[in-house]
C-alpha cells in the first residue's frame, strides 16, 4: 500500500513538472498504442507481455546498479558479469551437477552474491569516496577479467538449461497464448523486486544504508556498522542481477557477450530513471522494455493507418533504449526522477 | 670571449633536444618500430608496425580527451567509425560525378569523413559534455552503441550490415600485391608503412601542437581544476566540447588509415569492445604523458600478436600437439591477468601507466648515476 503511495507522489511530481509539450506527446503515444491494440489485438498482448519479461529483467539487474551507484558511489560496470554469472552458475548446476531447477534458483543467486561480496571488499572499499571514473575504470577491469574467466570454463559460444517440465508449456490469456514461464519470469522478478524495494526504502537496515551515504561519519558515531551494511548491499544488488541472470538463461541461454551487453542496457535504464532513484529504475526498466517491443508494432500500426510505408521500420528494436535514452536526457538531463547533485 | 659564448652554448643544446624530445622522439618511434618489431627475435613480420602506428595515433587522439580533458570516452569506436565508413561508401559506390575507385573520389571521402565527424562531434559535445563525468561516459557509449547498429541494419545497402565493406572499397592509388600496400601517385611507388608514418608524424605532431597551445593548457586547467579554471574566466564547457571534436577528427583520421590498413571497413571496430580496448590501451600506457597512449598502443598490439603468434610460428610441428595446449591455456590467463593488471593499475596510480612507471624509473636511475659520479 505504501508503496502505491510512494507510486502517486512520484508521479504527481512527474506530471507537475512536466511541460504542456510533454504532456501532449504523452497523449500522442497512449493514442499510439491504442491505435496499435485494436489492430492487432493478439501481436499487441504478446509483445506487451514479451516487453514485460524483458523490462523485469532489466529492473532486476538496474536495480543493483542504481543501488551501488546512488547509496555508494561508485559505477559498477561490472554489473552485468554479475548478471552474466547468474545465468552460468544456473546453467551449471543444472546442466553439470543436476540440481533441480527450483534450487539452482536459489543457489545461483546466493553464488553470485558471494562474488559480488568478494568484489566489494577486494575492490570496491577502496573506491569509496574517490572519483567515480576510477570506479568505473576498475570494475570494467574486473568485467574482462569476469568475462574471460566464463569463456575459459563454458566456452564462447551460448549455453542453455534446458526448461523444467511443468514451465515449457503455455498459458491461454484468452487473446493469445504466452509461455508460462514468461508468466513465472514476471512473478519472480515482481517479488523479488517488490522485495528489495521495501527493505530499502521501509525497513531500518535500509534506513541506516541511506543515513550511512548522506553522513558516514554521524552513521558510524551512533553504532551502525556501515561497511558491513555496505557489503550486504552489495550482496543484495549482486544477487537480485544473478536471479535475473537465472531466469534468463533458461529462456535465452547465456554467453560472455551478455555481460557488456546488459550494464549497457542497465546503465540505460538508471540514467533514463534518474540516477538515486530507485523507483526511477523499476519505471524506466519497465519503459525501456516495453518501448523495445511495442514500437515496432505501434510503427507497423501507425503504417498501415496513414499508408506510409516508410513509417515501419524494420530492426529498429536494439536502438530503442538508447533512443529513448538520448530523447528523455534531452527532455529532462537528471532522468524521469532523478535527485540532485549525483555524479555531476 | 669565447668562454663565454661556450659556456652558453653548451647547457643550450640539452634544453633544445628537451624542447623538442616529443618531435624528436615522435621521429625515432618511426624509423625504429618497424625493423624492430619485424626482426625474428620478435614478431618476425613487418605488417602490424603500420597498424601500430594507427592505432599509437587513434589513441593519442581518445587521450586529448581523456589524458588532458578529463572527458572518460567509453565510445571512442564511433569516431574511428567515420573514418572507417565514409570514404570506404563513397569510393565502392562512385556518388554522383565522382568514379568509383577514384582518388579524388577518396580524398571527397575523407574530407567528408573529418567535416562529418567534426560537426557530429561538436555537437555531440553540446549535447552532453554538461552533465558530468559519468554521463559522459555513458552516453558516449550509448552513442556509439546506437551508431554500432544503425551500421548493423545495413541503412540502404551502404554499410554492408555485419560483413562490412570489404569490396572495391580501396582508391585506384593503393596497389595491393600478396598483402603488401603501396600508394602509387605521380609516378612514385610509397611503401605503405611509410604512408602511414607520414599521416602519423603530421596528426601527431598537430596533437603536440595542441597540447602545448594555450588552448592545450585550458584543457589541463579544466581537467585538473573545473571550479579553477572556470573561476579564472575559462569557458569550461566550450573547450570541453573543442576537446570533443578535435579528438574525434584525430580519430578519424586515423580511422581512415585502418580502413585502407584492412582494406575494407569491418563492423568490428565499431563495437563497444574498440571502445573498451582504446580505454584499457591509454591507461596501460599512462594517460597523464604524451607518449603514454602510444606505449599502451604498442605494448597492447605487441602482446597480444607475440602470444597468438607464438604457437603458429615459433615451434616446430613434431612438437606442436603438446605445447599447442599449454599456450592457448596461458593465452586464456594472459587475457584475464590483463584484466588484472588493468585493475591494479587504476587502483594504486590510475594516471601513471607503463609510461610513468618507465619514467620513474629513469628518474631513479639517474638520481643514483648521478649519486654515483658525482
Amino acid at each position: 500500500m505504501s508503496a502505491i503511495l510512494d507510486a502517486r507522489t512520484q508521479a504527481q511530481r512527474l506530471l507537475s513538472e512536466s511541460s504542456p509539450a510533454a504532456k501532449l506527446g504523452g497523449l500522442a503515444g497512449v493514442l499510439l498504442l491504442g491505435n496499435a491494440a485494436v489492430q492487432e489485438p493478439g501481436l499487441f498482448i504478446d509483445q506487451a507481455i514479451g516487453g514485460l519479461v524483458y523490462g523485469m529483467i532489466l529492473v532486476m539487474i538496474s536495480l543493483g546498479l542504481a543501488l551501488v551507484l546512488g547509496l555508494m558511489g561508485v559505477v559498477n560496470f561490472a554489473h552485468g558479469a554479475l548478471f552474466m554469472l547468474g545465468g552460468y552458475f544456473t546453467y551449471a548446476a543444472m546442466a553439470s551437477y543436476g540440481i533441480p531447477f527450483w534450487a539452482a534458483l536459489l543457489i545461483a543467486p546466493v553464488g553470485v552474491g558471494v562474488v559480488g561480496i568478494v568484489i566489494e571488499v577486494v575492490v570496491l572499499r577502496r573506491l569509496y569516496g574517490k572519483e567515480p571514473i576510477i570506479g568505473l575504470l576498475a570494475t570494467f577491469g574486473l568485467t574482462l577479467m569476469i568475462e574471460e574467466a566464463a569463456r575459459f570454463v563454458w566456452g564462447a559460444s551460448a549455453v542453455q538449461p534446458a526448461k523444467p517440465a511443468f514451465l515449457t508449456g503455455g498459458t491461454d490469456l484468452g487473446v493469445t497464448q504466452v509461455g508460462t514461464y514468461r508468466l513465472f519470469t514476471v512473478a519472480v522478478a515482481t517479488v523479488s523486486v517488490a522485495g528489495v524495494y521495501y527493505l530499502i526504502t521501509r525497513t531500518d537496515f535500509g534506513l541506516s544504508v541511506r543515513a550511512g551515504v548522506q553522513d558516514g561519519e554521524m552513521t558510524e558515531f551512533v553504532g551502525v556498522n556501515l561497511p558491513l551494511r555496505f557489503t550486504a548491499m552489495f550482496f543484495l544488488g549482486s544477487a537480485i542481477a544473478g536471479l535475473g541472470g537465472a531466469l534468463r538463461v533458461v529462456e535465452f541461454g547465456i554467453d560472455p557477450g551478455a555481460a557488456e551487453e546488459f550494464v549497457l542496457l542497465a546503465f540505460v535504464v538508471v540514467v533514463i530513471g534518474g540516477v538515486g532513484s530507485i523507483f526511477g529504475s523499476v519505471v524506466a526498466g519497465l519503459l525501456v522494455g516495453w518501448a523495445q517491443f511495442l514500437i515496432p508494432v505501434v510503427l507497423s500500426a501507425l503504417a498501415v493507418i496513414t499508408g506510409v510505408s516508410a513509417i515501419n521500420v524494420q530492426g529498429i528494436s536494439d536502438l530503442i533504449p538508447f533512443l529513448v535514452m538520448i530523447a528523455v536526457l534531452l527532455i529532462r538531463p537528471r532522468g524521469l526522477f532523478g535527485e540532485e547533485g549525483l555524479l555531476e | 670571449m669565447t668562454e663565454e659564448t661556450t659556456q652558453e652554448s653548451v647547457p643550450r643544446l640539452p634544453t633544445r633536444l628537451e624542447r623538442y624530445r616529443i618531435p624528436l622522439g615522435l621521429l625515432v618511434l618511426v624509423l625504429a618500430l618497424r625493423p624492430v618489431v619485424s626482426s625474428d627475435l620478435l614478431l618476425g613480420y613487418n605488417a602490424i608496425a603500420s597498424k601500430m602506428l594507427i592505432m599509437m595515433l587513434f589513441v593519442a587522439g581518445f587521450n586529448l580527451l581523456f589524458g588532458y580533458t578529463g572527458l572518460l570516452s567509453f565510445g571512442h569506436a564511433m569516431f574511428l567509425g567515420f573514418g572507417l565508413y565514409i570514404p570506404a561508401i563513397f569510393v565502392s559506390n562512385g556518388p554522383g560525378l565522382l568514379p568509383a575507385g577514384g582518388g579524388v573520389t577518396f580524398l571527397f571521402g575523407v574530407a567528408l569523413a573529418v567535416a562529418g565527424v567534426a560537426a557530429y562531434g561538436y555537437l555531440l559535445g553540446r549535447l552532453i559534455v554538461g552533465m558530468g563525468e559519468i554521463y559522459f561516459a555513458l552516453l558516449t557509449l550509448a552513442f556509439s552503441q546506437a551508431i554500432y547498429f544503425i551500421v548493423l541494419r545495413d541503412p540502404a545497402g551502404l554499410t554492408g550490415g555485419s560483413n562490412g565493406l570489404t569490396q572495391g572499397t580501396l582508391p585506384a592509388f593503393v596497389e595491393q600485391t600478396r598483402g603488401e600496400i603501396a600508394i602509387e601517385a605521380f609516378g612514385q611507388s610509397l611503401d605503405w608503412y611509410w604512408a602511414v608514418a607520414l599521416v602519423f608524424l603530421v596528426g601527431m605532431l598537430a596533437l603536440w601542437q595542441i597540447v602545448r597551445s594555450p588552448f592545450g593548457r585550458s584543457l589541463v586547467a579544466v581537467s585538473e581544476n573545473e571550479q579553477l579554471a572556470r573561476a579564472m574566466g575559462v569557458n569550461t564547457t566550450r573547450y570541453k566540447i573543442w576537446s570533443v571534436t578535435f579528438s574525434g577528427i584525430f580519430s578519424a583520421l586515423a580511422g581512415v588509415l585502418l580502413m585502407i590498413q584492412s582494406s575494407g571497413a569491418a563492423i568490428e571496430n565499431l563495437s563497444v569492445f574498440t571502445s573498451g580496448d582504446t580505454v584499457l590501451m591509454a591507461v596501460l600506457g599512462g594517460v597523464n604523458y604524451f607518449f603514454g597512449p602510444v606505449v599502451g598502443a604498442f605494448s597492447w598490439l605487441f602482446v597480444e600478436d607475440f602470444l597468438t603468434g607464438f604457437e603458429l610460428w615459433q615451434f616446430p610441428l613434431s612438437e606442436l600437439t603438446l605445447v599447442t595446449v599449454d599456450l592457448s591455456d596461458i593465452l586464456v590467463y594472459w587475457q584475464f591477468l590483463l584484466g588484472a593488471l588493468f585493475v591494479v593499475v587504476v587502483l594504486t596510480a590510475p594516471e601513471e601507466g607503463i609510461w610513468g612507471y618507465l619514467s620513474s624509473v629513469a628518474e631513479w636511475l639517474r638520481t643514483k648515476l648521478t649519486e654515483v659520479i658525482g
